[in-house]
């Protein structure tokens, strides 16, 4: 019965949630962007510095649940120092991964842990929060 | 109360049989009879209501009409005239909000809510007061979820008859505070306010005599007092209803219509335009009598029994904190454990088959006073035992356990 939890809630992503990474409040960053669920109210910021074609820092702060504070904390890890024309793509995988549960074997293991979210349609959401936020952030560019 | 037999008389437990379904402040389930009705309705009366001239529209129009005349008894309402079906608690306040505030409410006035209200009973009021340069003022709670009657007055009284109207739950759908209801309405009667109570929570299980209260409008939904979503009811004092304007306009609600100008039909004609949920209506006058024959007081003794237990029983978990405190509650506990958040314990509760709503409750300007971002909230009715009580706070524990692993370690 737990099992399925466990898959949820792996180590992994409750390490993340007990210490986060990036997690700072810099509300001089050049972009505050707000990654908001209004059907729960779970509520990030994440502070991103761009240097030309690239991230040059990017943290988060705010509250949430485990799922949703541990998949910021390891987009966070992911996103610095990044050139900004990959993260459409790298957004993309990890979204459809959340969606249809299927594995495109992201390059960071950690990523891949969220792919169990698929198995709780009520926590996707979470999973997919703050990805989804910096993804139409990216748009609207 | 033989609650395990009760269980037998719900299709969804039969189905279902290892839910403990502790959600029932959203909706409660929906027992035999209720089912059967709205399936007697389609498969023995079905036709469109006040339309037909045939025997078969008669006999559906009789069957919502005797629902109608069932819920006047109910409330003890002086006239069925008075009873209006609308699709749920949330429709009936904005039909007041737009019907009856909207055309009162002017410039500089001022509608009166308090700190411990649904969006439903606040977004509505919100907006008439924004377009008509109205003010929109919040009766203060304490941090157990009281309601300050003192600071109530006070407002009624130094806004000196600016406050037309005042929009109350009875019981509260995040706190389980039961508001002294009747010393409301006295207070605003005494400062010419109307006041609309927000019955949503209390109507299963309080006895509702909307006489002895002299309230002016109040409303409920029937799907949290076991019978069918999309069914709700409005009742008014005869003499605003009358004088109230439609807002919704259609088929059904007039008297004569010309391209020029339409007259409309009387209360409650006016307030129901096109085909109203009649199979649910009529699974609404099933859940009625089956409130009835268990009798509220029986359903209420038993909800404080739970709530008793539960509060005992999560008030000894070490990190619980239970969100509203006051004395007197109804089968609604609002808690959160430790740093755990809401929806991670609801999601480890639901793989224990546990039912309970994690998060804001629709309620987030009171969830921002409390400081708290949400809670985790069980809520009790007729169907639910103290075993099932005893499985919340067995998984409480483990769930503990199991995200607190890693801090252990
Ligand atoms: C106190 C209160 N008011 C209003 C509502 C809205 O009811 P409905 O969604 O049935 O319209 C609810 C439902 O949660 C409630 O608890």
């Amino acid at each position: 019965m737990e099992d399925n939890l466990s898959l949820l809630y792996q180590d992994v992503i409750l390490e993340h949630n007990r210490a986060p990474l990036f997690y700072e409040k810099r509300p001089d960053a050049q972009c505050v962007i707000e990654a908001y669920n209004p059907l729960c109210g779970d509520k990030f910021k994440l502070y991103i510095d761009i240097d030309g074609e690239n991230i040059a820092a990017a943290t988060f702060h705010g509250y949430g649940c485990a799922v949703s504070k541990a998949s910021t904390s390891v987009l966070m890890r992911n996103i610095q120092g990044r050139a900004l024309k990959q993260l459409p793509s790298l957004m993309d995988g990890f979204l459809k991964m959340v969606e249809n549960g299927t594995e495109d074997q992201p390059a960071d293991p950690e990523m891949a842990t969220f792919l169990m979210a698929h198995r709780f349609p009520s926590r996707k959401k979470c999973a997919a929060l703050s990805w989804q936020a910096l993804k139409d952030w990216m748009t609207d560019r | 109360m033989h609650t395990a037999s009760l269980r037998h008389d719900f299709p969804l437990f039969r189905h279902r049989p290892e839910l403990a379904y502790l959600d029932n402040a959203s909706t409660t389930q929906k027992p035999t009879a209720v089912v059967d009705a709205e399936r007697f309705f389609y498969e023995h009366l079905n036709a469109n209501v006040h339309r037909g001239a045939y025997g078969l529209a008669e006999k559906a129009t009789a069957a919502c009409e005797a629902v109608r005349e069932k819920t006047r008894a109910f409330l003890n309402a002086p006239s069925a005239r008075q009873i209006i079906f609308t699709s749920g608690t949330t429709a009936s306040i904005n039909l007041v909000a737009q019907s009856f505030a909207a055309e009162r409410v002017k410039e500089g006035d001022a509608i009166l809510v308090t700190a411990m209200e649904h969006h439903a009973n606040l977004i509505p009021w919100q907006q008439v007061c924004l377009k008509n340069k109205a003010r929109l003022l919040v009766a203060p709670i304490s941090h157990e979820g009281v309601l300050d009657m003192t600071a109530f007055e006070k407002i009624l009284r130094s806004e000196s008859g600016k406050v037309k109207a005042v929009a109350i739950s009875h019981v509260s759908n995040v706190l389980g505070t039961v508001n002294p209801i009747s010393d409301v309405l006295a207070l605003a009667r005494k400062y010419s306010a109307v006041v609309l109570v927000d019955a949503a929570q209390s109507i299963a299980t309080h006895s509702l005599d909307v006489q002895a209260l002299d309230a002016d409008f109040l409303v409920f939904s029937g799907h949290k007092m076991f019978g069918p979503t999309g069914t709700g009811i409005l009742y008014g004092k005869e003499k605003w209803l009358d004088s109230m304007s439609p807002t919704v306009f259609g088929g059904g609600m007039i008297r004569d219509v010309a391209y020029e100008k339409t007259t409309f039909a009387s209360t409650p004609q006016k307030f129901e335009a096109g085909t109203p949920n009649m199979a649910g209506i009529v699974g609404l006058g099933a859940a009625l009598d089956w409130i009835e024959n268990i009798e509220r007081e029986n359903i209420e003794r038993h909800v404080q029994t739970l709530l008793a237990h539960a509060t005992a029983r999560l008030q000894s978990v070490p990190g619980l904190r239970i969100i509203g405190q006051a004395p007197k509650k109804s089968g609604i506990i609002s808690f959160l454990l430790g740093d755990i958040h809401p929806h991670d314990l609801a999601t480890f509760l639901d793989q224990r088959s546990i039912c309970v709503r994690a998060g804001h409750h629709c309620a987030q300007p009171l969830m921002d006073f409390l400081e708290i971002p949400g809670t985790v909230r069980a809520s009790f009715s007729i169907y639910n035992s103290k075993e099932e009580i005893d499985r919340l706070v067995a998984a409480i524990e483990d769930a503990q356990v199991f995200f607190g692993r890693l801090a252990i370690k």
